[in-house]
């Protein structure tokens, strides 16, 4: 059979199967089936029992299973449970919310803080919108703030988790496209952060423009002023600059005196912040800010500080030891999610909040999810092999590229796309399926062509795709009528705040995600700032 | 976390299999955790953890889809399904997992000599520490598709007789994380 009725039929057969809520492997796994029979015929394909091209099938998926990266699925899942069932998140809010709560649209601003944490330390959403609608909700709404506003804070800013470096979505990118995840997060690291700060620049500018939007609470008795604050604040950093810099530098002695550094120099390689040279700077900074602390600061204020800032040791913590196993050269992904699980039970055990129900809870959970993710990839894997196998990829690719259309025409249809089935699929799905169509495509594009201003070496154009894709899925999390974001809250919210209603708060933050979204199209050399 | 409950034997094994699979998880972190502080404190990697969760991670894809298959967790889209009235729904339903049981023969039809003579062989991954993975893993991944298949039409068995379903997303996400 010829590849483009093949083609034809597999899109029908697959719109016609999830149509009729067969779940999306499943369906993925028996249209691969389908496309083998096309293109082979019943009579090689069911010639010998046991063999024969129908292998494609089970070796596809053996092959994902020995896949050492797939591993920080499981593993960033089940960190995700884990701060969910701690009360990590409830300290750090409360921390957050001492320090702004004198600000216009404090809590809104501290919601949208506190999920950008959040979401460096782990790469999933869910958890995080379900806990922010839990906690930071009902607070806003007991204040008067604006419902809209409310929601929509918690909901954009909790979907962060997969824009932010580490993030699921990217993992599966990168394993689909094999490219470098390393690079992914990287790439995706100032985008994810322009995001976030164009939700807290729009939350600021929106109360500031019309206050009755963000009531302000009735300071506590002995609440300080805002200078006050900021001076304490600054003790804060001091207190908290000892010690890490303290840990860094014994590191960095550690690596020096047991010749690590030495061998990776030998070996071209950099470990960061081990030299001499940086050694002495960290014994400075240490020296230093226990000085200011000691001497600018009454104990009062010491006492204070601390008494406020506590509850943003640990995330910070947590991200340290995710971010920076990464890019500190010490892991790789896996093992950087691996050791954010030690932090976080570190963590939870030193808090006392360990036990057996937490963790039986947790482990259940991450089994569930990971079974959820890891079969629609099975599916769309084999989905993949066989309609490559057939010519399916080329054959697309050679139909977009050779009708000559414009190059940043072709990407933005491609976007439209993406934001069509974003509306009613799940990303993994996405990107399992639509990704080996579209990246060939992209790649194929004259790269001088990509984006209006500025262009990026060719190497970098899946990578850039990527995090374009991200950030894509970023506004599917809360497309109506399926945004998962909108049901996470929902689930929590109450029950008076109806469906719509959530999906009305969304709007505003879906134009910044598509403002984002453009910035990113218009000048791809955004990616390339940090690699 | 609510949980389906078990109606028929197939039921009872994949929520015993769950139960000790989901542990598998914990474990992987910890072997990771001794070869982390082994390879950077004591500078004396392993050989065998990377192997070790690549092989129990294994394990944990595969049979934590036949726990969601129980659970009636695998992502699907609702969205003309719950609109069909109920013996609509039966017919989509018997097509799904007819289907589905025919991908299963399917990939026992392409996999079943390779994976027969990878367990009788014993092969191995060919690396340092070199374990079984080969010999166990492909046996083990036609062996779970069956047992999903045969959970799939368990599941069906089982839903029959129930009232038309229509899937209240925020409930199942409350079900999930609200304890």
């Amino acid at each position: 059979m010829d590849i483009g009725t093949l083609s034809l039929i597999l899109l029908v057969a697959m719109l016609a199967l999830l149509a009729i809520g067969m779940p999306l492997g499943f369906a993925s796994g028996i249209l691969a089936v389908a496309v083998l029979l096309m293109k082979f015929g019943p009579g090689l394909l069911f010639r010998d029992f046991g063999t024969g091209p129908l292998n494609i099938l089970a070796q596809r998926m053996y092959a994902l299973m020995t896949d050492y990266v797939i591993i920080s699925v499981p593993l960033f899942i089940f960190m995700a449970s884990l701060l969910e069932r701690s009360g990590i998140a409830r300290d750090m809010y409360s921390s957050l919310n001492m320090w702004l709560s004198r600000a216009r649209g404090g809590i809104a601003i501290v919601t949208a803080i506190m999920a950008i944490i959040m979401a460096a330390m782990s790469g999933i959403i869910g958890g995080e919108v379900v806990l922010l609608g839990l906690i930071a909700l009902p607070q806003m709404l007991r204040l008067g703030y604006n419902q809209n506003l409310a929601i929509g804070t918690i909901c954009a800013s909790g979907s962060l988790g997969t824009m932010i470096p580490p993030s699921i979505v990217l993992i599966i990118y990168g394993l689909v496209t094999e490219s470098s995840i390393k690079n992914l997060f990287t790439a995706a690291f100032l985008p994810g952060f322009m995001l976030a700060s164009f939700f807290i620049i729009y939350i600021i500018i929106r109360t500031q423009l019309r206050p009755e939007e963000a009531p302000l609470p009735e300071p506590a008795d002995d609440e300080p002023g805002m200078n006050e604050k900021l001076l304490l604040f600054v003790a804060l950093l001091a207190t908290l600059a000892v010690p890490a810099a303290g840990l860094l530098l014994v590191r960095g002695l550690f690596l020096q005196l047991t010749g690590q550094v030495a061998e990776a120099t030998a070996d071209g390689n950099v470990i960061a912040l081990s030299s001499w040279g940086q050694i002495g700077w960290l014994a400075a900074i240490a020296i230093g800010s226990g000085a200011l602390r000691q001497l600018v600061f009454n104990a009062e204020q010491r006492r204070r500080s601390w008494e406020m800032g506590k509850g943003l040791v640990p995330p910070f913590l947590v991200v340290g030891v995710v971010l920076g196993s990464i890019y500190g050269g010490i892991t790789g992904i896996t093992e950087a999610a691996g050791m954010g699980v030690v932090a976080v039970l570190a963590i939870t055990v030193w808090r006392g909040e360990m036990s057996l129900d937490l963790l039986r809870e947790s482990l259940m959970r991450t089994f569930k999810s990971t079974g959820t993710i890891l079969w629609v990839t099975f599916g769309a894997t084999a989905l993949a092999g066989a309609y490559t196998i057939a010519g399916g990829p080329n054959y697309v690719a050679n139909l977009i590229v050779g009708a000559d259309l414009p190059t940043m025409g072709v990407i933005l249809t491609m976007m439209v796309i993406f934001l069509v089935l974003g509306a009613f699929m799940d990303w993994v799905g996405i990107v399992l399926l639509v990704m080996p169509v579209f990246l060939p495509i992209v790649t194929r594009l004259p790269v001088e062509e990509i984006g209006w201003i500025g262009v990026i070496p060719a190497s970098l154009v899946p990578i850039w795709f990527g995090v374009v894709f991200c950030m894509n899925m970023q506004v599917s999390f809360l497309s109506p009528p399926f945004g998962p974001a909108a049901f996470y809250l929902k689930s929590v919210a109450p029950p008076e705040i109806s469906l719509t209603d959530i999906f009305r708060g969304f709007l505003p933050f879906i134009a910044i995600q598509l403002l984002a979204l453009s910035i990113l199209l218009i000048y791809p050399g955004l990616v390339t700032v940090f690699l | 976390m609510v949980e389906h409950e078990a109606k028929s034997w197939i039921d009872y094994v994949s929520l015993a299999i769950s139960r000790v699979a989901m542990l598998l998880v914990a474990a992987i972190v910890a072997i990771m955790f001794f070869e982390v502080v082994m390879r950077y404190v004591f500078e004396r990697p392993t050989l065998w953890v990377n192997e070790m969760s690549l092989w129990l991670a294994g394990m944990v894809y595969l049979l934590a889809g036949l726990y969601v298959m129980q659970q009636r967790g695998h992502i699907r889209i609702f969205i003309l399904y719950d609109l069909a009235p109920r013996w609509l729904q039966r017919v989509f339903d018997l097509i799904s997992t007819v289907l589905i049981c025919l991908f299963a023969a399917a990939v026992v039809w392409g996999g079943f000599t390779e994976a027969w003579q990878k367990m009788m062989r014993w092969e191995t991954f060919g690396t340092a520490w070199d374990p079984p993975i080969p010999a166990t893993m492909k046996p083990l991944l036609l062996v779970t598709v069956v047992l999903v298949a045969i959970q799939a039409v368990a599941n069906l068995v089982a839903d029959w007789g129930q009232e038309k379903q229509v899937h209240d997303l925020a409930q199942e996400v409350a079900d999930e994380h609200v304890d």
